[in-house]
């Protein structure tokens, strides 16, 4: 053993072939092995995600089971197995059953778009959000609501609002998903004229509307259904194979065009795929839950602070996204502060507070 | 000695303009050919070509008589690797991590790791004199040592063939020959280098065969001896000089002429 | 090499040239301004907008005429203030895609106005301007605060701390309005943006903001030159980076708070001005300045103008207008990016 202790940066190792090398710094990572299967994990990145799925299955737990109407956690167990009395089954069945269902698929979804988009634009701003999706579907929402009351559902509104919104901004690029500085300009364009459609007609409507309508453009998880559970899911599961297909070479994609072409990740296929991905995966969780801010922005942002990983950190993406969104949910329910507002609302701040302290943070290490 | 890669006919370049018309070129297996040429000849765009990076705008290469853009990018990927100009090392990568991106083309959608990239990643390590250091970012490391990691990377991709773009840009002049030592050897061991150097010295000194290349032709190829002439220099780079033996290994150093100090061009 | 001509840097700009467009400038200006006095929901002909000035006009005619004076000014100064805080924040950040909200400001004066209108109940347009602004500049500065440090000079985390002040302010906002139908009731009016119905009081209680930023702003104008050449070559080039950012951010902040308060936030003017600026005068911020100071007005007014007469007799707020004409503009502009990134 001739050097064990990496010597400091600046004195040059000028080891070269033939020399006795130094033994490595025990340093491979640990790997996951299921017969064919051979994946390396990351060791912080898997203590964070039980740590996250703790956090989840607290959270909803507590979604379940705390109010008037929860179900007591012992009693948990027989009302899924059907020997409930009907108050419990029809809470756990038709009120906070699909409701939590829809807030962990949504959560989910939003925060795996954001970390493939922010990983391909290699911006910490991209983001489905950032490309006029959820300005989109409010627009749409708002315009059903004036334009068409009664005629056409405000959901439906601002799913047609949403992929409007798509086709103008992939028709604008002129090249269509394959460019995404190109993307974010003319989501921006598009998301400031329809935000200012959702003001103008917030402004000349009724108020009790006026204030409906404001609201649901925050994204909301009140009175869902199964169907809605069902939609969102089966989007997720139909595209976690693409997900997983894509996780290697966007990673790679991070070297820049030029290397992750040369590893035969093929950077510009792999990059409309991933913008692809994400822009189904937003559209999804608009339609069942209308435009919920900021998820897809702060989970990868919190995901990788947290994981210390470089890379997309996919998995851990779409568990603080998940957990964000049951969260603020669960004070929209129980809390009186929450009381009948958006659960968009409380996604922004608590996402943003998050962020902002893991700013602070960095920024008091930075000093020091 | 067949070509392991060879350029037929390529066009290359984005638009009207070619930066590269027709080019053909043969690169045979064990060479240690290196392109050299004025700025904006076409020899990155050549190299990224062969790298099957860019797409030609007519003509093909062939990796061992196949062309590159018919097979599967991650097929090419094993036998071929190019480490461009400017990569972008993503935040907080370790130096170990960044090496072991260069395993990309080996793994499978399930298959992510094998004992293989163990091995060929520590033998990176241990090339680059970089074992040491494998736990560092890759962000802290001085110019020399990143430019190292990132050739890690390349190593680790263990492939028979190397492309090299400007590796030594930037680098002082102890780290640019510790690097072209570092590919000697690995030419010597039956690695087949292709590399863009800009020192004229350098690449007589360390290429096999010199390929000069000149708005978008190749002028010049073959024994370093025969390309680099008082002629050559004059005619291709408008430098005029002298071209004299190196008092060591003896291939031709460049020793530009003076020039009137008070009459610039 | 291949890539000479990139579109950002258009025509070589002689002095020559300069002075032309800067008087170009100038002249859309004053008819700008000429047509804001003169459009209305009963247009006003000219030769009697030019009586109103000499004195001998009607009476009636001259109250609807200068009826539009403070509307006018306030169009000037708000388009101004806007169009420098743009061109400020995008060559400081070096993104071509910054706007003056970028530090959080527009979320920072609808907070406060929110929070005045539901603690004093509705005021009055005047009334939220005093709440506007220190709302705005102190999300300006918290956001500042937050990302500015780090000594890397890193742009990112400038902008990442900006859109948090931003979501957890608006958070707020929203949170209030929509609990308090009073407040939503004033709030949906104010976050369209418009000039109309505020009086000289609005403008002059912005006035002393909007000037300093300027004067700032025109300050560091040479330094921006400095430092678009990157950190390290402005650096290089004896410039004082950490005042020219500094300085310019609050210069940016100052006045995007100012036409924030007095005309709500309107979108755009701030992110499109400093590219017609660039397209036609050239990458020189010393030249950059003053001519957005020219183009900003005459845009917001333009619109105003628009807004005023496509649907009378009512009127469409100024700030619907300028993302209807603005984002169309920047999707052609799409168009147009080199195929790079």
């Amino acid at each position: 053993m001739t050097r064990t202790t990496p010597s400091s940066p600046k004195a040059a190792p000028r080891t070269r072939a033939g020399e006795p090398p130094g033994r490595a710094a025990a340093s491979s990572p640990p790997v996951l092995r299921l017969g064919p299967v051979a994946l390396p994990v990351h060791p912080r990145s898997l203590l964070w995600a039980a740590v996250l799925l703790l956090f989840l299955a607290a959270a909803a737990a507590a979604t379940l089971s705390t109010g008037d109407l929860g179900v007591p956690l012992t009693r948990l167990p027989a009302v899924v197995a059907g020997a409930g009395e009907a108050t419990e089954t029809f809470v756990l069945e038709r009120l906070r059953g699909p409701r939590l269902t829809v807030a962990v698929g949504t959560g989910a979804a939003l925060g795996l778009a954001g970390a493939l988009f922010q990983s391909v634009t290699r911006n910490p701003l991209g983001s489905p959000d950032v490309i006029g999706l959820g300005a989109g579907a409010g627009a749409g929402a708002a315009f059903a609501a004036l334009v068409l009351p009664g005629v056409v559902p405000v959901p439906l509104g601002a799913l047609a609002g949403a992929a409007l919104a798509m086709v103008v901004v992939a028709t604008a690029t002129g090249t269509g998903l394959r460019h995404p500085g190109r993307l974010i300009v003319a989501g921006i364009g598009v998301a400031a004229m329809a935000q200012a459609f959702t003001h103008f007609v917030v402004s000349v409507m009724a108020r009790d509307q006026a204030s409906i309508l404001s609201a649901y453009v925050n994204g909301s998880l009140g009175a869902r259904s199964w169907e809605h559970a069902l939609t969102i899911w089966a989007v997720l599961i139909l595209v976690l194979p693409l997900v997983a297909a894509l996780a290697g070479p966007v990673t790679v994609n991070e070297m820049g065009d030029e290397l992750a072409d040369a590893l035969g990740a093929r950077a510009a296929p792999t990059r409309t795929a991933a913008v692809a991905v994400s822009v189904v995966l937003s559209a999804a969780a608009v339609s069942v839950a209308g435009p919920i801010a900021f998820v897809s922005l702060t989970a990868p942002q919190i995901a990788r602070r947290l994981s210390t990983a470089p890379g997309p950190n996919l998995a851990l993406s779409a568990l603080v996204g998940a957990l964000l969104l049951v969260a603020a949910d669960l004070v929209v329910q129980q809390s009186p502060v929450g009381d009948g507002l958006p659960v968009g609302i409380f996604t922004m701040a608590f996402g943003g507070v998050y962020l902002g302290y893991l700013l602070v943070r960095e920024w008091r290490r930075g000093v020091l | 000695m067949s070509p392991v890669l060879s350029a037929e006919d390529l066009t290359l370049g984005y638009g009207a303009e070619p930066v590269v018309r027709d080019l053909c070129l043969e690169v045979g297996d064990g060479d240690f050919t290196v392109i050299v040429g004025p700025n904006g000849c076409g020899k990155s765009t050549l190299l990224k070509a062969l790298g099957r990076v860019n797409k030609p705008m007519s003509g093909r290469v062939l990796l061992r008589g196949r062309d590159v853009r018919g097979q599967r990018a991650k097929a090419v990927a094993r036998q071929l690797a190019l480490l461009p100009q400017s990569p972008v090392a993503p935040e907080g990568i370790t130096v170990r991590a960044l090496a072991a991106r260069g395993r990309f083309p080996h793994h499978t959608l399930v298959r992510q790791w094998s004992p293989q990239d163990e091995t060929a990643i520590r033998s990176a390590l241990e090339l680059t004199g970089l074992a040491g250091l494998a736990d560092t970012q890759v962000g802290s490391l001085s110019g020399g040592q990143r430019q190292r990691a990132w050739v890690a990377m390349v190593l680790a991709q263990d492939t028979g063939i190397l492309l090299l773009d400007e590796p030594t840009t930037y680098l002082d002049i102890a780290h640019q020959y510790d690097l072209l030592e570092l590919f000697a050897d690995l030419h010597r061991q039956g690695r087949t280098v292709v590399a863009v150097l800009h020192d004229l010295a350098q690449a007589a000194r360390f290429a096999t065969r010199l390929v000069l290349m000149d708005r978008g032709r190749v002028v010049a190829d073959g024994p370093p001896e025969q390309v680099v002439t008082a002629r050559m220099v004059e005619e291709v780079f408008g430098l005029a000089c002298d071209v004299v033996p190196d008092p060591r290994t003896r291939t031709p150093l460049v020793i530009p002429h003076e020039r009137a100090p008070s009459r610039p061009r | 090499m291949v890539r000479v001509k990139t579109q950002t840097e258009p025509h070589r700009t002689g002095p020559a040239r300069a002075v032309l467009v800067l008087g170009a400038g100038a002249a859309a200006l004053a008819g700008a301004v000429l047509l804001s006095l003169v459009m209305g929901s009963r247009p006003t002909p000219l030769p009697e907008v030019w009586a109103v000035f000499t004195g001998g006009a009607d009476p009636f005619v001259a109250t609807v005429v200068e009826s539009r004076y403070p509307r006018t000014l306030l169009g000037v100064v708000a388009g101004a203030a806007l169009a420098l805080a743009g061109t400020l924040m995008q060559g400081i950040t070096r993104n071509p895609l910054a706007d003056p909200g970028l530090l959080g400001v527009n979320a920072g004066a609808a907070a406060a106005v929110v929070t005045a209108t539901a603690l004093f109940g509705s005021t009055s347009v005047a009334g939220t301007v005093w709440w506007a602004m220190p709302g705005a500049l102190a999300a300006g500065l918290a956001a500042y605060t937050v990302g500015s440090r780090g000594g890397d000079g890193g742009m990112v985390r400038l902008v990442l701390a900006g859109a948090v002040v931003s979501a957890v302010l608006t958070a707020y906002v929203q949170a209030v309005a929509l609990s308090l139908p009073e407040t939503f009731e004033s709030y949906r009016y104010w976050v369209v943006g418009s000039l109309g119905g505020r009086g000289y009081d609005v403008v002059w209680s912005v006035l002393p903001v909007i000037g300093v930023g300027t004067a700032l702003a025109l300050l560091v104008c040479g330094g921006l030159n400095a430092l678009a050449l990157g950190e390290e070559a402005a650096i290089a080039t004896g410039a004082n980076t950490l005042w020219t950012r500094s300085a310019g951010l609050i210069a940016g902040t100052m006045l995007a708070a100012g036409a924030t308060a007095a005309a709500g936030p309107i979108a755009f003017v701030g992110l499109a001005v400093p590219h017609v600026v660039r397209a036609l005068i050239g990458v020189d911020f010393r030249l950059q300045v003053p001519f957005a100071l020219l183009v900003g007005p005459t845009l917001l007014l333009a619109a105003d103008v628009v807004g005023r007469t496509i649907v009378r007799p009512t009127e469409l707020m100024v700030g619907v207008v300028t993302a209807f004409v603005g984002a169309p503009v920047l999707l052609y502009a799409v168009r147009r990016m080199r195929s790079t990134s």
